[in-house]
């Protein structure tokens, strides 16, 4: 696969512009019912998984329904954080003016604070995306993603952090806006931290509560198996919520930019970075809806905001629009992708000098 | 009467309702997910959303229908005259609109009469997709168009067109309780088949002689006007009057109390008198800054807050877009603001405003 797209004219660029403009005001013009349907059918399996789950772990005493409750309750996390909250508070249906899909009051169930969120992810991220010094998501900063990032020798322990952020993944996205780095570096002062790291703890503050006090409580006796059959389930959303998250932006043929390469970018510049810049996963509609269709990381990076249920049929459409300008459209398999993502990750662990050649 | 054991036991109402609705709870208290949950075995239970079954449909007119509705556990009544905001899902899309009740107070079902507009979302909805057994969403009761106690002796109601609603609600009050009043009722409309409730209010008047009908119908005799009201009703500024209709019928109508120094006994009501269009003004316009967004955008002086924020592309929760619903509460943060239905000022920083019908007095700070 091409890692570096054929060179655009500015005729080219904007006619990207002009189709994928059109391309979005087509599917908004249609959004409806359907749309509606299926957020809220969405919603009510979420809660009647976690409800599932939650109550296999209270009243069960054998393994098969720990290990049962544990999926039910992983999958209401999932589907709860990918599919429903991630697309909400992307504003993806506030069209339907309703309060409970509000993007900006949704709080999702997770250790992150929604307002966070909204900020290094909606704005940061989706603003600058891969812009090496913008978007904080290169790296989240502490890993070395990208060949532009300097090379330190706190990289060389990457490999291992990465683990442990994937085993941990909900309290580093809730850690991200906080910059922590930022403050270790001092770009920022122990009050603007404090600051940031308020509503981080008062939401982490409930969320741990709720599954290891609250509902371990509640089981009495069962206490130990419900704190233990949260943290599984935790686990379980951190790790499968990790893999999908860094085949978004990481596999081999993705492109990161320098500040001056984008300073005077058009929206059809944008839509190109976008798109030279994410990667899909291939997969079949399970895949799809367990990632939150982030498997569509590419039009979900060009229409963020469109219910991103409509991405599979846009994606062809958008594919095509690829192959006609020579743009890489980048997809591949679930482990495949990923497979090049930890390559990269153990690769950039190492300065440019001595890396590997296998990559 | 126990005075100190009425506000300790409101404070432990208190107490309880935080404790229930405390955040720490969630999600054993997310009423939202368990009302949604509720609504997969009935569409009509709920733990706090007011829903109704439509369990009638009665056609009025050619273009006027009265859906009955029996409301779940949450309604807690009315008074006759007052309106409720009816919440519809259309396409997916929620709209608000608000109707007045038509049917009397102390019934088991209530009634709202919908009047059909052409190219209206909403009126049109409810008269080609809601059948019997359709379940809708209300707010619950309000508006001051109500009667005071005690009932005055003579009364008058003037209406017209689909302003009948609220009127009839309240003769059906008086009706049943205060049978021995003196009331009048002026009711406009273009011809006798327009004529909402005619044939029941015949019927009423028929059976009370207390009440009067007068019926203009103005493809046969012309607009109600001042002569034919004094005509028609001559001691009219000596009575106790309500008032619903269009706003140019209103105009008419409200000038002659005006001029005769008695609008004091005039009661009115207007669902379409809110700005909600955009009319030039001459004031100065405003800079509005949204905390949230980090937008910024002009605002005039006659435009309401919500229709400026979306000419600029946000788009702010809102529902009636008529100050009725508070779904477009919104925090001002500094700043004055005037509130174009009510004339309502508002300096206060930190004030909670309804940005559909509230336009600015100075530079502001919205929580947007």
């Amino acid at each position: 696969m091409p890692s570096v797209a054929l060179p655009l004219s500015r005729s080219d660029v904007d006619a990207i512009e002009a189709e994928l403009d059109q391309l979005r005001a087509e599917i908004a013009a249609d959004l409806g019912e359907r749309d509606a349907h299926h957020i809220r059918r969405m919603i009510r399996l979420a809660e009647l998984s976690a409800i599932a789950g939650r109550t296999l772990l209270m009243v069960g005493i054998d393994p098969l329904s720990w290990g049962v409750g544990v999926t039910a309750l992983a999958s209401a996390k999932i589907l709860e954080n990918m599919e429903i909250g991630h697309n909400v508070m992307h504003g993806q249906y506030d069209w339907m003016n309703d309060p409970a899909l509000c993007s900006q009051t949704y709080e999702w169930d997770i250790v992150c604070d929604g307002d966070q969120w909204r900020h290094s992810h909606n704005i940061l991220h989706h603003t600058h995306t891969n812009i090496v010094g913008r978007d904080r998501d290169v790296g989240y900063g502490f890993l070395r993603l990208s060949d532009a990032q300097p090379w330190r020798p706190r990289h060389l322990f990457q490999p291992a952090v990465s683990v442990l952020l994937a085993l941990l993944f909900e309290w580093g996205v809730a850690l991200h806006d906080s910059e922590l780095d930022e403050w270790m570096d001092g770009n920022r002062s122990r009050a603007e931290v404090e600051a940031r790291l308020k509503p981080f703890l008062r939401k982490a503050a409930r969320q741990v509560f709720k599954d290891y006090v609250l509902f371990p409580a509640l089981a009495l006796g069962n206490a130990p198996r419900v704190f233990a059959g949260n943290l599984a389930a935790n686990l379980v959303r951190n790790l499968w919520s990790y893999v999908v998250i860094f085949c978004g932006h990481f596999p081999d043929g993705v492109r990161t930019y320098t500040v001056d390469e984008t300073r005077d970018e058009t929206r059809g510049d944008w839509y190109v970075r976008q798109i030279l810049g994410s990667c899909n996963i291939d997969g079949g509609t399970l895949l799809h809806v367990l990632s939150g269709h982030l498997s569509h990381q590419i039009e979900h990076h060009l229409f963020p905001d469109l219910p991103a249920s409509r991405y599979p049929e846009l994606a062809p459409r958008v594919r095509a629009l690829c192959a006609r300008y020579g743009l890489a459209y980048n997809t591949g398999t679930l482990w495949g992708q990923f497979a090049t993502v930890v390559r990269r990750i153990v690769r950039l662990a190492l300065p440019a000098a001595v890396q590997p050649a296998f990559a | 009467m126990n005075i100190s054991g009425d506000v300790a036991g409101q404070s432990v109402v208190a107490a309880a309702r935080r404790v229930l609705t405390s955040p720490w709870l969630r999600p054993l208290n997310d009423a939202d997910a368990l009302d949604g949950l509720l609504a997969l075995a009935n569409p009509l239970w709920s733990i706090r959303a007011l829903r109704a079954e439509v369990v009638r449909v009665i056609e009025e007119t050619r273009d006027t229908r009265t859906l009955v509705l029996r409301p779940n556990w949450r309604w807690d009544g009315f008074v006759a005259g007052q309106h409720v905001c009816v919440e519809v899902d259309i396409e997916g899309v929620r709209y608000q609109r608000t109707y007045s009740l038509s049917s009397r107070p102390g019934e088991p079902t209530i009634a709202v009469t919908v009047k059909r507009h052409p190219g209206g979302r909403v009126s049109n909805f409810l008269h080609d997709t809601v059948r019997l057994g359709h379940v809708l969403a209300l707010s619950r009761a309000s508006g001051r168009f109500v009667l005071a106690d005690p009932l005055p002796a003579r009364l008058l109601m003037i209406s017209a067109g689909s302003g009948i609603t609220p009127i009839m609600s309240i003769l059906r009050d008086v009706h049943a309780r205060h049978r021995r009043s003196d009331v009048v009722l002026v009711h406009s409309c273009r011809t006798p088949e327009d004529a909402i409730f005619r044939r029941e209010l015949i019927a009423l008047a028929r059976e009370w002689p207390a009440l009067r009908l007068a019926f203009v119908f103005t493809a046969e005799t012309g607009r109600l006007d001042r002569k034919r009201l004094v005509r028609l009703v001559p001691d009219w500024a000596e009575r106790t009057s309500f008032l619903c209709g269009p706003a140019p019928f209103m105009d008419v109508v409200r000038s002659m109390w005006r001029g005769a120094g008695v609008e004091g006994r005039l009661c009115w009501e207007s669902f379409t008198g809110a700005v909600a269009t955009c009319r030039p003004g001459a004031g100065r316009t405003a800079t509005v800054t949204c905390a949230r967004s980090g937008a910024v955008f002009r605002a005039a002086p006659d435009c309401p807050l919500l229709v400026e924020a979306e000419r600029t592309g946000l788009r702010p929760p809102h529902g009636c877009r008529m100050g009725i619903c508070h779904t477009c509460l919104c925090r001002k943060v500094s700043g004055t603001v005037e509130n174009l239905v009510t004339g309502a000022v508002s300096s206060e920083p930190n004030t909670m405003i309804q940005i559909c019908v509230c336009a600015a007095r100075s530079d502001l700070t919205l929580a947007l």
